[in-house]
């Protein structure tokens, strides 16, 4: 295990506005077709990047135990969610003491549905209660979109979806909850 | 919306690029741990792509769940990442038993340490009448508010203080040289690391300890200094989240004793070591405490002191076991060292302070094992008789500490 201490911000890759750069920590690109390879990809990243986010926390395996909670939900999610081809990217930000990871996903239009569907039922007033309904009672086929309404309902996590009219992707946006000195939310 | 995941989690459907391999390095085991209480334990990870590949998982839980009488407990205390798909299951598992053991109850037992689990299954027990979940490490450790207060706190630094300037020439002879990666379990106040990055300068060092009070502590002083490489990590000796073979030095300081199963700490502390690397313990040896004069009130005192501790299931004699402990823990090339600090080589009012400390504790063990008033005054006057030899320009005290370490084997038989 190395541990990376004092985490820098990336060098810009792209001309891009620094605004948007402001507070990165880390950020990974890579192809559909090798993330969709292994399912195990999914837990290694979450983990990996998880532990690279938590460098500076004040405990930072545990925060790196929950953020990899988190991220793993999102790139489950988005492993069973993608198109064929193109490329994946995480970023990983701190703003007001709060982690947002963004992941910019290609996708086919039956998936937009799907993250469209998700986004709603997230911004639905009682989420809670629904949650738990669904537990009680579930529904065929709504198992992964479970995955990510959880982050909300239970560990207070807000998602958000951004789309371009014309783009085949989407940029889903998970705002982690603050958490504690002790890595907890 | 069902059509529109593909594929989903629970329809047992693969990409098209082939049946992803699982990734699931979990164990699962189960055991009868009394008439009315049968335990599952599931450990590592559960993160699967299906639920069918959690069928065994759901089998043994049936199982368990059709035979069992009173309660069925689910440990997941060392369960350190689950995925959405595996609580599902274990949510159906729960409506299956609801359904057809009405009478059964279910108990997940989860530790504080794994920071996801206890608002994931509150979930389940607010839902249905028959869960509960338990924090099994909430109340382990019986001295835990003692160690805690203010008071006690200045105490330890004391102890710490007054052990350092020995510990300090003996560590070089257990292996400790500069530039080891080293972890410090049950670390406290973090005193030790501090001192260990002045004094050995390791390239990287982790205490753990399950008091967040002492590593809130433990933190501020790093930051105080300005310190990069220690970390601090809530956590239990017994279930540590560190990889294995991760560390050069492990170390664990006046705390085995304090543990009613310290092998299992050991096998925790020697896991993390890496082949080659040494773990190091040191532990009190009460039975041996020297003071003259009023030598019979003393070791009468100390003898009763020693009780009532172990009745808490400390072991405050625990010293002279410490190389039966490493061999156990499959350790070899296993050195000794004795460190006694006296009221000659030392701080005489630092050590009378850490006698004080434990006429309090024993107050606190007394009282957890209904200890009668005759122990309690045993104890009082002899640690009392005690403080006055440390004291007395003609006294002699010793407080004796058994130092000890072991290599990890390249090659396990
Ligand atoms: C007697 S103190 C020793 C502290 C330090 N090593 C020293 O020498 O000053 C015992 C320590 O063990 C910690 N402890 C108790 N139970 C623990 C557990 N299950 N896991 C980790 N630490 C624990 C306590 O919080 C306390 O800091």
């Amino acid at each position: 295990m190395s541990i990376v201490k004092t985490v820098s911000p990336a060098p810009p890759q792209e001309a891009e506005a620094s605004p948007i750069r402001l507070g990165m920590i880390v950020s990974a690109r890579f192809s559909v077709s090798g993330f969709a390879r292994q399912w195990a990809h999914c837990h290694l990243l979450a983990n990996y990047l998880g532990r690279y986010v938590s460098a500076n926390e004040g405990d930072p395996e545990r925060h790196a135990t929950m953020l990899s909670t988190f991220v793993n939900e999102l790139l489950e999610i988005v492993y069973r969610n993608h198109a064929g081809d193109g490329q994946i990217e995480l970023t990983f930000r701190k703003k007001n003491g709060r982690v947002l990871l963004q992941a910019t996903v290609p996708i086919s239009e039956s998936q937009r549905m799907f993250y469209r569907m998700a986004v709603q039922l997230v911004g639905q007033p009682d989420l809670k209660t629904w949650y738990r309904a669904r537990l009680e009672d579930p529904a065929e086929g709504e198992d992964t979109m479970l995955g990510l309404l959880e982050l909300v309902a239970v560990y207070g996590c807000n998602v958000a979806m951004t789309e371009n009219a014309g783009e085949s992707r989407v940029t889903l946006s998970l705002h982690l909850p603050e958490f504690d000195d002790m890595g907890e939310v | 919306m069902s059509n529109s995941v593909v594929p989903s989690s629970s329809s047992g459907g693969a990409p098209s690029s082939g049946v992803p391999p699982s990734y699931m390095p979990m164990a699962l085991n189960m055991r009868l741990t009394g008439e009315d209480e049968q335990e599952v334990t599931l450990t590592g990870t559960l993160r699967p792509f299906v639920a069918e590949e959690m069928a065994q998982v759901r089998t043994s839980l049936e199982q368990a769940a059709k035979t069992a009488k009173g309660t069925l407990c689910v440990n997941l205390k060392r369960l350190k990442y689950m995925n959405n798909v595996a609580f599902l299951e274990l949510n159906r598992f729960v409506r299956w038993v609801a359904r057809t053991r009405p009478d059964l109850r279910i108990k997940f037992i989860l530790s504080s340490v794994i920071p996801w689990a206890i608002r994931k299954f509150q979930v389940i027990a607010e839902l249905y009448p028959a869960v509960s979940i338990e924090v099994y490490d909430k109340a382990f450790y019986p001295v835990q508010p003692v160690i805690e207060d203010d008071e006690f706190i200045t105490v330890l630094r004391t102890q710490e203080k007054l052990i350092w300037a020995h510990e300090q020439e003996i560590l070089p002879q257990h292996g400790l040289r500069p530039g080891l990666r080293v972890a410090d379990i049950c670390c406290g106040l973090g005193d030790f690391a501090i001192l260990l990055q002045r004094d050995f300068r390791p390239e990287y060092l982790v205490g753990v300890d399950h008091s967040k009070p002492l590593l809130r502590y433990a933190r501020q002083v790093v930051s105080d200094f300005g310190l990069e490489n220690i970390e601090y990590q809530y956590g239990d000796a017994a279930a540590l989240l560190l990889a294995d073979n991760s560390f050069d030095f492990v170390s664990c300081r006046l705390s085995l004793q304090v543990f009613p199963e310290p092998d299992r700490i050991v096998h925790e502390l020697v896991r993390i070591t890496r082949p080659g690397g040494r773990v190091y313990i040191t532990n009190e040896m009460l039975s041996s405490v020297v003071g003259y004069p009023q030598q019979e009130a003393i070791r009468k005192g100390y003898e009763r002191f020693l009780e009532v501790c172990r009745h808490g299931g400390v072991d405050l004699d625990m010293g002279p076991k410490a190389r039966e402990v490493l061999a156990n823990g499959g350790l070899e090339d296993v050195k000794i060292s004795q460190i006694n600090v006296t009221n000659t080589n030392s701080d005489a009012h630092d050590l009378a302070r850490v006698v004080e400390l434990w006429i309090r504790v024993a107050w606190q063990f007394g009282a957890a094992a209904g200890a009668n008033p005759e122990m309690h005054k045993d104890i009082e006057t002899g640690l009392r008789a005690h403080i006055d030899t440390i004291l007395s320009d003609r006294g002699y005290a010793v407080w004796p500490i058994i130092a000890a370490s072991g290599r990890k084997p390249f090659r396990t038989t």
